[in-house]
């Protein structure tokens, strides 16, 4: 009779390595999950047609491109994919205009180590909204979302705008829709989950909403909202320090995420690093940590 | 007639509280269940959750527990699932390393007390996370059993 | 979790009050500890308002268990109630310490 559990050294791949996909290896499952380097090794037009399903039609059509052809009422095209054979990652970018700075939308997926999927890159941002270049020191150095350096002039003139640390441009609205095509995409490639790591606590509370748990940093996210609370660590840092400390910033998702962007969390002895979130196609786990929180 | 409820929390000691709490106001709705079997089912679910708080995600920066609750006539099932490192079937016992040596001969109560409490125990690692599932039927079944016994 | 300590001639009684779970059994241990430490090797302790005990809270009582009579005293249970008995019973505590039905039994139990 089983008498003990014990804990496995290494982690366990529960998608398996399956070749190329051919017809006669769809036919013998319908339920096999397959990997983004899988289709990256179909042919050009099947993986066209599939990554289809990946871009909302609805999104598409709001901004005049045809979600069948991918090109614009002047035939120019609009959306675009890149699905190298023999990678294991797709990028979707789609645009307004024929300038990548009127990029709309951005979703790479990727193959992890145990043939599970991530999300490394998900921008959904409102081409007609100001930009601000948080992207870019004024000297034109990247800054990596302002985690390798930062612009703190257009961060500032961000913040006041109401954007969340790592946005250039005001949100779509419209997560909910992608994260539900996502969640149908993955179905079909029979996949039961996909992992990404948070840029920021907005983003974070973002996924939160979408219905997406942690892999790890659950408890950092309890944490930090008790420590936000007056007469808390974090509470304690918001003293007008900088144009990032300020005490009202306790209250919102956004102030939380400027301050610890900002550094705050050096209160706690910790970084904004390592968090991992994970979504149960079809289910949403209903993880609050910042409960009725004012975006 | 199946209900089904969610509850999500950090797999951290302090959740232990939530996680029982949950269960007992979930198990209030349903007149077959007494005192006996929710103290089973609270135990079970106490046990396991402490078991991948302690070792399933010990020196990580801990995820997430999630929670599932079926209710049906016949049975309760809790799934519970994580994220942290996955546990394998083993004849030697996952050791306490924190206790002192006498305590940690009588470690190891933990998967028993929960196969006293329940039904049946079954444990997966699956693309969406590892998962105990914990089933305990339920006294009306057990009832017309021992009814249609006594009839014959 | 709660705990009062309340010494009477030979015996010194700890009641436990809320839960005993993997988070405050710790705290049940430097309670039961300190007292082993101060001199008071006879303990009673009282589960009766114990709403929830887990492994964590009978590790803990075995613990202390060993702890006393390694000073030369004992510990012993006083007054259960149907949750409490059955984790009890599951871990065969009844063969390794005596429990009573009530405080007043315990407090006999260690002589006058």
């Amino acid at each position: 009779m089983l008498k003990h559990f014990r804990v496995k050294p290494q982690p366990e791949q529960v998608v398996p390595d399956l070749g190329a996909i051919s017809l006669s290896l769809l036919e013998r499952d319908a339920t096999l999950p397959f990997t983004i380097r899988q289709l990256n090794n179909l042919p050009e037009n099947v993986k066209q047609r599939l990554y289809r399903g990946l871009i909302p039609p609805t999104l598409l059509t709001r901004f005049a491109i045809d979600p069948i052809h991918w090109i614009n009422t002047n035939k120019e095209p609009r959306v675009f994919l890149k699905a190298d054979s023999n990678s294991g990652k797709v990028l979707i970018t789609a645009r307004n205009s024929s300038d990548s700075s009127d990029e709309f939308f951005a979703l790479e997926l990727a193959d992890n180590s145990l043939n599970g999927i991530e999300l490394n890159l998900i921008v959904l941002n409102d081409p007609a909204s100001l930009r601000y270049s948080i992207d870019e020191t004024e000297d034109g150095q990247p800054t990596m979302f302002g985690t390798l350096n930062r612009n703190l002039k257009a961060e500032e003139q961000a913040f006041h705008a109401g954007l969340a640390p790592g946005q250039v441009r005001a949100g779509l609205g419209v997560s909910r829709m992608v994260f539900e095509q996502i969640d149908t995409f993955l179905s079909m490639l029979g996949h039961r989950a996909y992992f990404l790591e948070p840029l920021t606590y907005a983003s974070a509370w973002v996924f939160e909403r979408r219905g997406f748990a942690y892999v790890r940093g659950h408890k950092l996210m309890d944490d930090i909202h008790h420590e936000f609370q007056p007469g808390g660590a974090l509470y304690q840092c918001l003293d007008d320090g900088s144009p990032f400390r300020k005490r009202e910033q306790a209250h919102t998702v956004r102030g939380r995420a400027w301050a610890i962007h900002d550094g705050i969390l050096e209160a706690l002895n910790v970084r904004w690093d390592k968090i991992r979130m994970v979504k149960q196609i079809g289910r949403n786990a209903g993880v609050e940590t910042f409960p009725q929180a004012e975006y | 007639m199946t209900s089904t409820h969610r509850i999500t929390r950090a797999a951290h000691l302090e959740s232990l509280n939530d996680f029982r709490e949950f269960i007992k106001k979930q198990c209030a709705r349903v007149p077959d269940i007494n005192e006996e079997f929710l103290y089973d089912v609270q135990l079970a679910v106490d046990e396991a959750c402490t078991n991948i708080m302690t070792h399933g995600y010990a020196d990580l920066n801990p995820g997430s527990i999630i929670l599932d609750l079926e209710i049906d006539p016949d049975e309760l099932t809790v799934t519970l699932t994580d994220f942290g490192h996955s546990f394998e079937p083993s004849h030697t016992p996952i050791p306490d390393v924190d206790a002192p040596i006498e305590e940690r001969a009588l470690g190891g109560f933990g998967l028993f007390f929960i196969l006293q409490s329940v039904d049946a125990m079954d444990y997966r690692v699956t693309e969406d996370g590892n998962k105990m599932i914990l089933t305990k039927y339920l006294r009306k079944q057990l009832k017309e059993n021992n009814e249609d016994r006594s009839e014959t | 979790m709660k705990t009062e300590v309340k010494h009477d001639k030979n015996s010194t009684i700890v009641v436990v009050s809320g839960t005993v779970d993997a988070l405050t059994a710790p705290e049940l241990a430097t309670v039961l500890a300190e007292q082993v430490a101060d001199g008071h090797v006879n303990l009673i302790v009282n589960l009766v308002a114990v709403e929830f005990m887990s492994s964590a809270g009978l590790r803990t009582l075995l613990g202390a268990v060993k702890d006393s009579r390694s000073h030369g005293g004992d510990l012993r249970i006083a007054s259960t109630n149907p949750g409490i008995e059955k984790v009890l019973k599951m871990s065969g505590f009844h063969t390794i310490a005596k429990v009573f039905a009530s405080q007043d039994e315990a407090i006999s139990s260690f002589g006058s």
